[in-house]
């Protein structure tokens, strides 16, 4: 038999404090360079060209210069004009600080790898650090062309780079402005203080710690103790709801567990093919795009779906025995939860196939499943007791989640709506669960710190609301019944 | 251990029950969401000492039952204050929660979760559960092929293998055949020996006057008598001939 330890109160907070900070570190490391910098939208200098500048000699410099708008450079973009030729040799582009003349950064571009008429873009292999409003030049030399066998950029003599900068043909500045653009990443406040925020945060902690460990001694009663008190006492019984939902779930059916295996995949292979034509060239890796979705979406309308039910459902328990009531929706979602752990399995199966690399950040989807289901929680505190009142809840419901779907960006590209409607989805809790985990998993890495905090308002905040309308309703649930 | 003051408790029972969210409306718009009040409790106060065994007895819908549900805190009174101190295990209706999918040895533990034992205890307490049921190999067949006597048996074992501080019995001493009968009467007093405080509804006056201290008579949701139980006995068998 198992023999647990008594844990006190006092171990129980040191143990969290650790697990704190453990995590703190860890985060650290696996956030990485997105917990320090957002990526800047691109500045482009012009929307038309209207002619080239002409070949491009051994001694010719092409200079554009403008205003940084960014903490640090990464890309450029030019629009060359290659004649369709394979060209010999290399273009030589440099980064200047226009102030001092010093060179900041330089890249070598094979000119057979450049496109015709097309803009092609550049990388620095280090981000270029800059200061914002400093006037920066971009040059351009191609250093052993060969007559004929040379390239050329397009230009726009009507319009000038906004925010400043003209261009420059060895020197002597020019009409209009090169037609280039530019990208990089702001530096954010969060990475500045993240080991501050950390500290500070974990002292709190450790103060509330205290405050408990006081109060437990002294014999007071206070919220967190409650809280504690109630999870140990119910813990038993959560766990055997859990586990009453999850066999009877299956227990006469031939494939058993297997279906939560099988019924993402199978959803998946249908909207692929249904879609993929559709969607595809905006997404790529859409098998994993589109299985995401289905996960996190399937465990929402299950655990909702399961939780709408869950007071009326125990009816017959709820009349005869004292048991506190919220148990129901949340044995509920805590069973569909299992349901979803088991469906990342075909998830990491198929990025495995696709060839998405697996990567720490994977480390990171967690966090959107805890506020997904915190959300499901709140959700299912919501419906369930709405169910109480209005059986017709359940219908509503089923049309609600079927409009749902499609309110989600699940088949589809969020490029979906124009830039401007995109706080639609943001309205949407689902939309920054869902975010969250494609960024890690597509991307292999860490979201923005902003979008930690949506994840835990879209995912929090129906919880306290749910918890409040369930408190205030709980006892009229009975005479209902 | 159980203090009871001016404890009333009310239904509002609508003629038509509002379930629908359009029907809701409808009422709403109409301006009258007409509903009657019945007071199931009127009144209620009395004191139970620890240790005591207290039959309550009165006419069908008399209260019994909703009494009971306020002292387990199912039910929340619409007034009045109800003090109760230790553990209690009601027995309002046996095998709640039973799942009929899962095998009684599944039911044991999902059963005694929901009466509030602790996992340890369960276990600790699995081998006396099953033995008292007298199930033996059936315990690991799926309850939806028990007869409804073995049902009730497990169901007993389960809820008076515990020795609770307070046992709330509401008319379930005739459970399965004589011998289990006689053996869950064996097992009843037993723990009204063992210093167990009992609440106890029964229509059996005979049950009562062998079993109780003290009887509480309800009438239309009142207290009507209160006192030593041969005496009340007396006085309602009177009072219902
Ligand atoms: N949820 C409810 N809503 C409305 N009325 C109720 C509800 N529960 C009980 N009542 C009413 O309260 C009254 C008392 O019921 P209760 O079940 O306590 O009676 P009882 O004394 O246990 O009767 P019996 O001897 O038949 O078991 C009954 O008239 C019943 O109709
Ligand atoms: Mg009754």
């Amino acid at each position: 038999m198992k023999q647990k330890k008594k844990v006190t109160i006092a171990q129980g907070c040191a143990l969290v404090i650790v697990i704190y900070s453990i995590l703190a570190v860890c985060f650290y490391f696996i956030g990485g360079e997105q917990l320090k910098y957002t990526p800047s939208q691109e500045y482009k200098a012009t929307e038309k060209s209207t002619t080239t500048i002409g070949e491009i000699r051994r001694n010719m410099t092409v200079m554009q210069t403008f205003i940084a708008q960014t903490d640090e450079v990464q890309r450029v973009s030019l629009l060359f004009a290659t004649g369709g030729k394979q060209n010999p040799g290399v273009a030589l582009i440099r980064i200047l600080n226009m102030a001092n003349g010093k060179v900041l950064a330089q890249k070598n571009v094979v000119l057979s790898s450049l496109a015709n008429n097309a803009y092609t873009s550049i990388g620095f292999d280090q981000p270029v650090k800059v200061n914002k409003g400093e006037t920066l030049g971009l040059t351009l030399n191609v250093p052993n062309s060969e007559e004929g066998k040379t390239i050329s950029v397009w230009f726009d003599a009507g319009n000038t780079f906004q925010g400043g900068g003209a261009w420059f043909l060895n020197g002597v500045k020019q009409q209009g402005t090169l037609c280039i653009i530019y990208s990089g990443r702001d530096k954010i406040l969060f990475g500045d203080y993240y080991w501050d925020l950390v500290i500070g945060l974990g002292i709190l902690l450790a103060i509330y710690c205290i405050n408990l460990v006081v109060k437990q001694k002294k014999g007071k009663r206070s919220f967190g103790l409650n809280l504690i008190a109630t999870f140990l006492k119910y813990r038993f019984l959560l766990h055997q709801l859990v586990s009453r939902d999850f066999k009877t779930k299956y227990k006469r059916s031939v494939l058993g567990v297997f279906w939560s295996f099988l019924n993402p995949l199978l959803s998946m292979t249908v909207q692929y093919v249904v879609f993929s034509t559709l969607f595809k060239s905006n997404i790529s890796n859409f098998a994993v795009y589109l299985l995401t979705g289905i996960v996190f979406f399937n465990f929402f309308s299950e655990a909702t779906g399961m939780g709408l039910g869950s007071i009326v459902g125990n009816a017959s328990l709820i009349t005869k025995v004292y048991i506190p009531k919220y148990i129901f929706p949340v044995s509920r979602v805590l069973s569909s939860v299992i349901n979803l752990l088991i469906s990342i399995i075909p998830l990491i199966i198929v990025m495995m196939i696709t060839r998405t690399p697996i990567t720490p950040a994977l480390l990171l989807l967690p966090f959107s499943i805890v506020c997904i289901i915190a959300f499901c929680i709140g959700m299912s505190f919501l419906l369930s007791s709405a169910m109480v009142f209005f059986r017709d809840m359940q219908f509503l419901w089923n049309v609600v989640s079927m409009l749902w779907v499609y309110a989600t960006p699940i088949f589809y590209p969020e490029s979906i709506l124009p830039q401007k409607y995109i706080f639609i989805f943001k309205l949407n809790p689902l939309y920054h669960f869902i975010r969250f985990a494609r960024t890690i998993i597509l991307n292999g890495v860490s979201p923005e710190p902003k979008a930690y905090l949506f994840c835990l308002i879209a995912g929090f905040l129906p919880l306290v609301i749910g918890a409040i309308v369930f408190k205030r309703t709980q006892n009229k649930f009975i005479l209902n019944l | 251990m159980i203090k009871a003051e001016h404890i009333s408790m009310e239904f509002k029972i609508t003629h038509d029950r509002i379930n629908s969210l359009k029907e809701y409306l409808v009422t709403r718009l109409r301006g009258k969401l007409e509903y009657e009040e019945f007071w199931a409790l009127k009144d209620v106060s009395f004191e139970v000492q620890k240790g005591e065994v207290i039959g309550i007895i009165g006419r069908n819908g008399a209260g019994k039952s909703t009494l009971l549900k306020v002292i387990s805190g199912i039910l929340k009174p619409s007034k009045g204050e109800i003090m109760v101190s230790g553990n209690i295990v009601p027995m309002l209706e046996l095998g709640a929660g039973f799942d009929s999918d899962l095998s009684g040895r599944e039911n044991i533990f999902l059963n005694g979760s929901i009466l509030g034992y602790s996992e340890r205890y369960l276990r600790d307490k699995y081998n006396e559960i099953v033995q008292f049921s007298e199930l033996k190999e059936f315990i690991d067949v799926p309850i939806r092929n028990y007869s409804s006597g073995m049902l009730m048996r497990l169901a007993f074992s389960i809820a008076t293998v515990i020795e609770p501080e307070i046992l709330i019995v509401d008319e379930i001493l005739s459970v399965g055949d004589e011998a289990f009968q006689r053996k869950s009467r064996a097992r009843m007093l037993e723990l009204m020996g063992g210093g167990t405080t009992v609440l106890f509804v029964s229509h059996s006056i005979e049950q009562i006057k062998e079993m109780c201290d003290r009887v509480i008579w309800l009438d239309y949701g009142q207290v009507k008598m209160i006192g030593d139980s041969k005496e009340i006995c007396e006085h309602y068998q009177n009072y219902m001939s």
